[in-house]
């Protein structure tokens, strides 16, 4: 299987001299082609910015990272949108929906952002995919966890990217809606080939995962692969 | 993308009104004070632009309008043979005194002119006519000092210095700068009231012949005419307005209003629209997550304050409107001309985008992990 990310030697510092704390040290690891990876460990650990590096939203203080073959470590940021909108995903803890859009119009704003021809109904069509057909017009306010969330996986699909990086996404969930969302979210990588990362402290859905990695005090501990 | 910026500012009501009452307030305080200020400017000078006249003759060494000294009547003759000039006429504007029914005294500036010259006359009148000045001791007063004066309606009769004074029309919105109310007369009333000599006059209005050349006339006059200045109509506004403005508290304090106005306006509304911008910030992250640029964040941002800055103009333009109409009545006048309303568009349009700039520093330094936080 092709690797869609690849990271070798990454370490991220916040802050200089006596106060700098050092968030990553000495990452590297691989995400596959149609593989789903879970990012397991305590709070304040460094899974969050090993996520936010992998997408491309942190630069590391060292190290490389490449997202579908492209080194995006040293990118300007006149450069990094464009991949992050090509190759990445994202589906966020808090969803992180625009609440003075619909649910249609939240899918829709995330095509609208690749200024390119998608087929009209494109944000239709996701929706209904992710069970919502009834909710297009409905604002999130009128939502629930679950529904928020698979409102956020199909904006996260709109690009078709081959990277879905998931926060923390069934941690504000019931276990009915976390299971909902994380049978979507297997799917992509299992029947749609995808590379899912799922940060996580859930223990109910780690066996979702086809890899298990460990991140403790900014380092990984170890990688067993899951049952 | 104009529907996010719209739709991200309906959504939230009450965020929306505190924005709209921000950027209204600031508005409305920059037309008010600026509205003050050309008020200001328009009063001080406003017997000088509405005289009709081109050029004006004066004792040298004036400082104002309002300020003159006696010339020869016979400088007028003079005038008349300059090639160029139509017409010159005799024209006083003097500080006398008007007694009250109390007995008590009130200056007024007594504005004698040539009846049939067509120059320096009153305007907006709105009861009886120039013709009504014919009468002897007949005089003009302007509605809005009805009350300062004691006049009860036409046909009030007072004293100005002494002498009969019958009141036989009114004009409407002819403010005086001074506490003084201009009353309009004819020129030879006018010499009576004021105690002039019957050969002497404060000024000659000059009216030039079609097709003259004013600045010509004017450097023809000042050769031929000895012991006089001459203005254009334009230089002798000028320079009244420059010593009201500048040489009282009243202007110095009206120009810092006006500037403290503009100052505030823009706290307010940078203020506002920096506020309205980091209540979004939130999206902005997502935004860029998403893969947006930053140029579209941008456009989203200037959009919202563009259309914040377009509701709000809306709003504060009629409220400066409402304002100014209900200043015609009152002593201060504040115009609202639609140069000043174009360029308080302008203004809102480019105090909102000035704040947003300063959000947009904001939204492109956003911590990446706030986009995380659940």
């Amino acid at each position: 299987m092709q690797n869609r990310i690849e990271i070798r030697n990454l370490s991220k510092v916040y802050g200089e001299g006596s106060t700098a704390v050092k968030a990553l040290d000495g990452v590297s690891l691989d995400v596959r082609q149609g593989e789903t990876m879970m990012l397991l460990g305590p709070s304040g650990s460094g899974k969050t910015t090993l996520l936010s590096v992998m997408g491309g939203i942190l630069r590391p203080t060292s190290g490389s990272v490449k997202v579908n073959g492209i080194e995006i470590s040293n990118l300007n940021e006149t450069r990094l949108p464009k991949v992050r909108l090509d190759n990445i995903g994202f589906i966020f803890q808090g969803f992180n929906l625009f609440p003075a859009l619909t649910t249609l119009e939240n899918v829709e704003i995330a095509i609208e952002l690749r200024g390119r021809s998608i087929p009209k109904g494109r944000a239709r069509q996701l929706l209904e995919a992710v069970g919502l057909g009834d909710k297009l017009h409905a604002y999130p306010a009128n939502l629930s966890g679950g529904q928020k969330q698979r409102v956020a996986i199909a904006r996260a699909l709109a690009g078709n990217p081959p990277i879905i990086l998931a926060d923390e996404p069934t941690a504000a969930l019931d276990s009915t809606s976390g299971q909902i969302v994380m049978d979507l979210l297997s799917n992509l990588a299992r029947q749609e080939q995808r590379a899912v990362v799922i940060v996580t402290h859930d223990a109910r859905v780690l066996h979702y995962g086809d890899r298990i990695v460990h991140i403790t005090d900014g380092r990984m501990t170890d990688l067993p692969e899951a049952a | 993308m104009a529907n996010l910026a719209w739709k991200n500012l309906v959504y939230d009501k009450v965020r929306l009104s505190v924005t709209l009452t921000g950027i209204v307030f600031a508005l409305v305080l920059v037309l008010i004070q600026f509205g003050l200020f050309l008020g200001f400017l328009d009063t001080t000078a406003n017997i000088v632009a509405a005289s009709g006249a081109d050029l004006w003759i004066t004792a040298p060494g004036i400082p104002h309008v309002n300020g003159a000294t006696a010339i020869p009547e016979s400088r007028r003759y003079k005038a008349l043979s300059v090639a160029g000039v139509e017409r010159a006429e005799k024209h006083n504007i003097q500080f006398v005194n008007w007694k009250l029914p109390s007995g008590a005294q009130e200056a007024v500036q007594i504005v004698g002119f040539e009846l049939n010259s067509g120059m320096g006359g009153p305007w907006n009148i709105v009861e009886g006519s120039v013709d009504d000045l014919r009468g002897e001791d007949t005089v003009m007063v302007d509605e809005l000092y009805k009350e300062k004066l004691g006049v009860k309606g036409i046909g009030h009769v007072a004293e100005i210095q002494g002498k009969r004074a019958r009141v036989v029309g009114f004009t409407r919105a002819i403010r005086s700068f001074t506490t003084s109310p201009y009353v309009f007369t004819s020129f030879k009333n006018s010499q009576n009231y004021a105690r002039l000599g019957p050969d002497e006059m404060l000024f000659l209005l000059v009216k030039l012949a079609p097709g003259a050349n004013a600045a010509a006339v004017q450097k023809a006059l000042q050769e031929t005419i000895p012991g006089v200045d001459v203005y254009t109509n334009a230089e002798m506004r000028r320079k009244t307005q420059n010593y009201w403005l500048f040489s009282t508290g009243a202007g110095v304090t009206t120009l810092m209003g006006a500037a403290l106005g503009l100052l505030v306006g823009m706290v307010v509304v940078a203020q506002t629209i920096y506020a309205s911008t980091v209540d979004h910030i939130r999206e902005f992250g997502t935004l860029k997550a998403m893969g947006a640029g930053n140029g579209y964040v941008y456009k989203v941002i200037i959009q919202q304050a563009l259309i914040s800055a377009g509701f709000g103009y809306v709003l504060a333009i009629g409220a400066g409107y409402l304002v100014a109409k209900g200043s015609e009545t009152g002593n201060a006048a504040i115009l609202l001309p639609p140069e000043m309303a174009l360029g308080t568009l302008v203004l809102a349009a480019l105090m909102c985008i000035g704040a947003s700039v300063i959000s947009i520093r904001k939204a492109t330094t956003i911590d990446p992990a706030l986009v995380f936080k659940g």
